[in-house]
């Protein structure tokens, strides 16, 4: 196990190195002249000697190459330099925002799987009867509605018109239930309709036939056999959840008042904040990718044959 | 490209999504011309309106019809996803072609640009854009556009890369055709069924992230009303007039169930294998 | 009602119960408050991200200003001025103390004046700083100031929020420039700031040693909230004691919690002014006639009645009555679209047949709106002046962006219509007019296109130096008229601080300028 995590591990540093040249062309070809954002946001007057000032500060006139290279050691340290706005190191920024983020980017999960994994077996067992209908009916508008109108929907209903939940801010499980509902929404409706065709792909495979032929009860059938194998598919589609479901926090956030870094970064956006979006893309970015990696450990925990790197052989 | 299968060529999902698309563009064309009322007509003396035969919807805050709204809005909201549509498919198919026709060097590359592309995850990386672009309809596409391409140059290097092998191809190879011209006569009509299947499963994917950003205060473009903006212009008045929150958020999700019902009818009779909703 | 089956669920459910807290019969001894930023690090020589509010709760001034432009002592307990106006003379209050215990004398106060002229170019917005020519204590309670020329309005800019304010000599770092940091947040004001919770709150404490009459309350928590429908929540569920702020809750909310029987909401006197400017510099706007018709064509109390829920009045000049040296007689522009046309027709832009939009020569008459797109009061607004324009035959292009773009229009000059607000007192009228001179203001830029802008910038300079009382009332009547005659502006409203609070405290009086907010003064009901 140590060393399929070892493999992995290893396996992400090309792969970070692209991203982070990626983010950097990306950088220099998009922003303008940023020493003149800069020089904006300190309220200096952009005379050509100040312009010249801020652009020797800021290392805009060193080659590309030198500056990419300054930047990716910085980046490797987690340093993207102060906030234009705040002042403040922006990892000192994004470690108050962050963690928000992800405790609703958490509790949306832990819904996702709640509503997905017994509603898709229950429907693919209930095939064609009115469960597997309800549930596919849920599953579709829960792909199909816009998750900062639901969470408004949710607010009129349960805040404003019953009382029974806050409409906003952080706070205990009272204040996580409607953002995590609205932000899992997609993912459930995605991953339940995964679950359900797995299970109807393993309950007509081969062996199932065998398993029943020896006589079986088809409740162990379908536990030990069925389930199991089952799970293994929508799982790999977790990892790409996070992504949806990172995504979506970050718009229910300003639905529900939320302090999460969706705010941080539409804050960056307006004042044109160039350390502040840096540093949200790149560990973003990162936390990400730790996401799918702790996803793909699971995977290979349930699934031996991955782990003995025996997969596809 | 044929298919077997027990479904029927059409389903009632995919007639009820087609239904609704060719009703909600008929009305976007039509719409405006029988209705009076002109979505950007302010009228400070008939503010939060409820519906009535003046207004079949209702007033907003500042007197403006919202129904004439909801129908111009949808222009916006369609134009800029069949823009998303064109250009995805623009770009990833001639990366995806490129990549998997010549390969090499070229491939290496174009690969590792989509990898990077598809490890950031898909709003942070329209938010890190529309940061460095400005804000804007405009810019909201480009960057929903370069957030989605590299799936589809990966799906259609895939594709381009198991045409290569076919006979047909190897031929017109053997026979001296320009890659050019291989890729526009055999490849392109090979994978346009396919291609066109996944991409109607994604417009109404698309849909959200354009309601999604513009509802963030992204995708500003005044008056021209926009079913994101309109309901993040809305917040204010979620205690005296939840319709205005309620109707464009209806309008987006219908939009994207006819989109869905389609995407899915179609994606089912392409590969039933892949489990979709198999006819709701 | 909904309370009861809140409660219900929540202790149902094991959760803490969400419920307006705090509703126990005793007197509060804190208040909360809601910001939409931290504070900051409350260093009293610098800008953003330092709060205002808080800057002016911890540091206090040599002078206070009252509204309407009265002066009254406050560090400094009498002055002198030379007959020149170049020297004043400044006796300190005797025994007051900094919160670290150190006396607040002549050499701290110097000492002060020291690190702000460290970091000049800075405050080179302040027309003080800049005339600054020396300073010295020649004893422990007279400090003396200076000037290179005339000034009259030296006592206003020392009576703001920053950077003439005074930290404790502790404080300041090695070298005496506290542009580098200050070791820790020490005034003499009437509020410690105990701690800062980075993305949630500021707490401040009261000052046990104030030289002046002490808070009533113990403890001021300042709640970081960055969104106004937030915040409106946050007060109807109990969450936040007091609102106060020019623009932190929709006006629509303020009507709504207004009428809840636990709050009361009430506005300020005018402390500033919206406006928007239009460019007498570009085409179309640079002839008089379409920017008095604009001014005709805008039905400003329909739309300060819609929009803003008449939270403000409505204004009719550049500056309020309650500013000083403005109540000169200007005659309001009243609501007229059939004089606007006719203004229209008469300078030859024709309505083509079957109306739309006036054109002249082949031209059309259209121009820009830039507003910042965010923002949804002004957007509102801004929606509001293009339907209204276009009833009379003027087209206006909406041009909504993000701040940054928006001031970058301001300082080119870029723009047909922008929005633009006064600075309010004690700013105005003398160092908002002085902005006019400079290009990067969006002021000077809508001015530039004016045969009489040499004359306005030569009086602006001229009037602060004046020291002849009446001759500068007479240069500020000159002015104003002359400013207004321009139709440069199109005044919206006066711009109020609103205050909605628990009616678990006594009315919150309102300061006399935009960032002072007297929380030492808020006591609990009676």
């Amino acid at each position: 196990m140590t060393g399929f995590i070892a493999r992995r591990l290893a396996s992400l540093v090309p792969l970070l190195l692209v991203v982070s040249l990626a983010i950097f062309v990306m950088l220099h070809l998009g922003r303008g002249d940023p020493a003149m954002d800069y020089l904006r946001l300190s309220q200096i007057p952009p005379t050509d000697a100040a312009v010249a000032q801020a652009r020797a500060d800021l290392g805009l006139d060193r080659p590309l190459a030198v500056q990419y290279l300054a930047w990716l050691g910085d980046a490797v340290r987690l340093d993207f330099g102060h906030s234009w706005v705040t002042h403040r190191a922006v990892l000192d920024d994004l470690a108050i925002f962050v963690p928000a983020t992800l405790e609703l980017t958490a509790a949306a999960l832990a819904l996702t799987l709640a509503l997905a994994l017994p509603l898709g077996v229950a429907a693919a067992l209930a095939r064609d009867r009115w469960p597997d209908h309800l549930a596919r009916a849920v599953a579709f508008l829960g792909v199909c509605v816009p998750n900062f109108w639901l969470g408004y929907v949710l607010i009129l209903v349960f805040a404003v018109g019953l009382g029974w939940l806050p409409a906003m801010g952080r706070g205990g499980l009272s204040h996580l239930l409607l953002p995590a509902i609205a932000t899992a929404a997609m993912s459930a409706g995605v991953l339940l309709r995964l679950v359900r065709a797995s299970v109807l792909g393993h309950l007509s495979a081969r062996h199932l036939l065998f398993a029943r032929a020896r006589g079986l009860p088809r409740r162990t059938v379908i536990g030990r056999h069925v389930l199991l194998n089952a799970m293994l598919p929508p799982l790999t589609a977790v990892g790409l959840t996070l992504g949806e479901l990172l995504g979506g926090a970050m718009v229910v956030e300003v639905v529900f008042g939320w302090p999460g870094v969706g705010r941080y970064a539409l804050q960056a956006i307006s004042n044109r904040d160039f350390p502040a979006l840096q540093g949200f893309v790149v560990v973003m970015t990162l936390v990400f990718v730790l996401c799918n990696l702790a996803v793909d450990i699971a995977y290979a925990w349930l699934d031996p044959r991955l782990r003995l790197g025996l997969a596809g052989r | 490209m044929p298919l077997p299968g027990p479904t029927s060529a059409w389903p009632w999902t995919l007639r009820l999504g087609l239904a609704m698309i060719v009703l909600l563009v008929l009305a976007t064309l039509v719409g405006p011309a029988l209705l009076s009322a002109d979505p950007a007509a302010i009228d400070p003396a008939a503010r939060l309106q409820p519906a009535s035969a003046a207004h079949w919807l209702g007033t907003d805050p500042l007197g403006r019809d919202l129904l004439a709204r909801l129908l111009a809005g949808a222009r916006v909201s369609l134009g800029a996803v069949g823009l998303i549509l064109v250009l995805v498919l623009a770009i990833g198919g001639t990366a995806g072609c490129a990549a998997g026709f010549l390969g090499g060097v070229v491939d290496a590359v174009l690969m590792r640009t989509c990898d990077a592309f598809m490890t950031i995850p898909t709003l942070v990386l329209a938010l890190f854009l529309i940061g460095l672009l400005g804000t804007g309809m405009t810019n909201v596409v480009i960057a929903i556009v370069l957030s989605h391409w590299a799936w589809y140059a990966r799906l259609i290097r895939g594709m381009t890369l198991e045409l290569r092998q076919r006979d047909y191809i190897v031929a017109a190879r053997v026979a001296g055709g320009s890659r050019l011209a291989i890729v526009r006569r055999h490849v392109l009509p090979a994978i346009a069924g396919q291609i066109a299947v996944l991409a109607s499963l994604d417009l109404g994917h698309w849909m959200l992230h354009v309601a999604g950003l513009s509802f963030l205060g992204l995708g500003v473009a005044p008056p021209t009303p926009e079913w994101g903006i309109m309901i993040s212009d809305a917040r204010a008045y979620v205690w005296e007039a939840p319709r205005l929150i309620v109707l464009p958020g209806l309008a987006i999700l219908l939009t994207v169930m006819g989109f869905n019902l389609v995407g899915d009818s179609l994606r089912d009779r392409l590969d039933p294998a892949l489990g979709g909703t198999e006819a709701l | 009602m909904h309370r009861r089956s809140l409660l219900i669920l929540g202790s149902a459910l094991g959760l803490p119960v969400w419920s307006r807290s705090g509703a126990a019969s005793t007197a509060p001894t804190e208040a909360r408050i809601a910001w939409p930023f931290n504070v900051g690090p409350l260093n009293p020589h610098l800008y953003s991200p330092n709060q205002m509010f808080a800057q002016s709760m911890v540091y206090e001034p040599l002078v206070h200003y009252t509204e309407g432009g009265g002066i009254v002592p406050w560090l400094a307990r009498a002055w002198e001025i030379s007959p020149d106006g170049r020297d004043y003379t400044f006796h300190l209050r005797e025994g007051v103390r900094f919160s670290d215990g150190r006396p607040f004398d002549a050499p701290a106060v110097a000492a002060n004046f020291a690190a702000v002229m460290a970091n000049r170019a800075r405050h080179a917005w302040l027309a003080l700083v800049e005339r600054i020519a020396g300073f010295d204590a020649p004893d422990a309670a007279t400090f003396r100031l200076h000037l290179r020329t005339p000034y009259y309005p030296t006592l206003a800019e020392l009576s703001l929020p920053r950077p003439m304010r005074f930290l404790s000599p502790a404080a300041i770092p090695p070298g005496g420039n506290t542009a580098q940091g200050i070791a820790a947040p020490i005034g003499t004001g009437p509020w410690k700031l105990e701690r800062s919770i980075p993305g949630e709150s500021d707490i401040f404490v009261r000052n046990e040693t104030y030289w002046g009459p002490k808070p009533v309350l113990e403890r001021l928590v300042v709640k970081v909230v960055p969104d106004a429908t937030t915040r409106a929540l946050a007060l109807q569920s109990g969450e936040i004691d007091i609102v106060y702020g020019t623009d932190l809750l929709d006006a629509e909310a303020i009507a709504r919690l207004g009428a809840d029987p636990h709050l009361l909401a009430r506005s300020s006197p005018p402390i500033g002014t919206r406006l928007l400017e239009l460019n007498s510099a570009r085409f179309p706007t640079d002839s008089l006639a379409v920017r008095q018709a604009v001014q005709h064509a805008v039905d400003t109390e329909a739309m300060v009645h819609s929009i803003l829920r008449d939270a403000e009045p409505v204004a009719h000049t550049l500056f309020a009555l309650n500013v000083p040296y403005a109540d000169v007689g200007l005659a309001p522009v009243r609501y007229d679209p059939a004089r606007a046309a006719a203004l229209l027709e008469a300078a030859g832009w024709k309505l083509p047949a079957g109306g739309g939009v006036r054109q002249r020569e082949g031209k059309s008459l259209v121009f820009d709106l830039s507003f910042v797109g965010p923002e949804a009061l002004q957007k509102a607004v801004a929606e509001t002046v293009q339907g209204m324009l276009l009833k009379v035959g003027i087209s206006v292009r909406l041009v909504g962006e993000e701040p940054a773009s928006f001031y970058a229009r301001q300082k080119s000059g870029e723009f047909g219509m922008i929005f633009g607000d006064t600075w309010g007192p004690p700013y105005d009228p003398h160092a908002f007019l002085a902005s006019m001179r400079a290009p990067s203001h969006a002021d000077y830029q809508a001015q530039r296109g004016l045969a009489e802008k040499p004359e306005i910038d030569r009086r602006i300079t001229a009037v602060v130096e004046e020291t002849n009382e009446a001759r500068r009332r007479e240069d500020y009547a000159w002015l104003l008229r002359a400013l207004h005659s321009s139709a440069v502006y199109l005044p919206i409203s006066y711009l109020t601080n609103k205050c909605v609070q628990s009616r678990r405290f006594a009315p919150m009086p309102f300061g006399a300028t935009q960032s002072e907010m007297p929380f030492e003064q808020l006591r609990p009901a009676t």
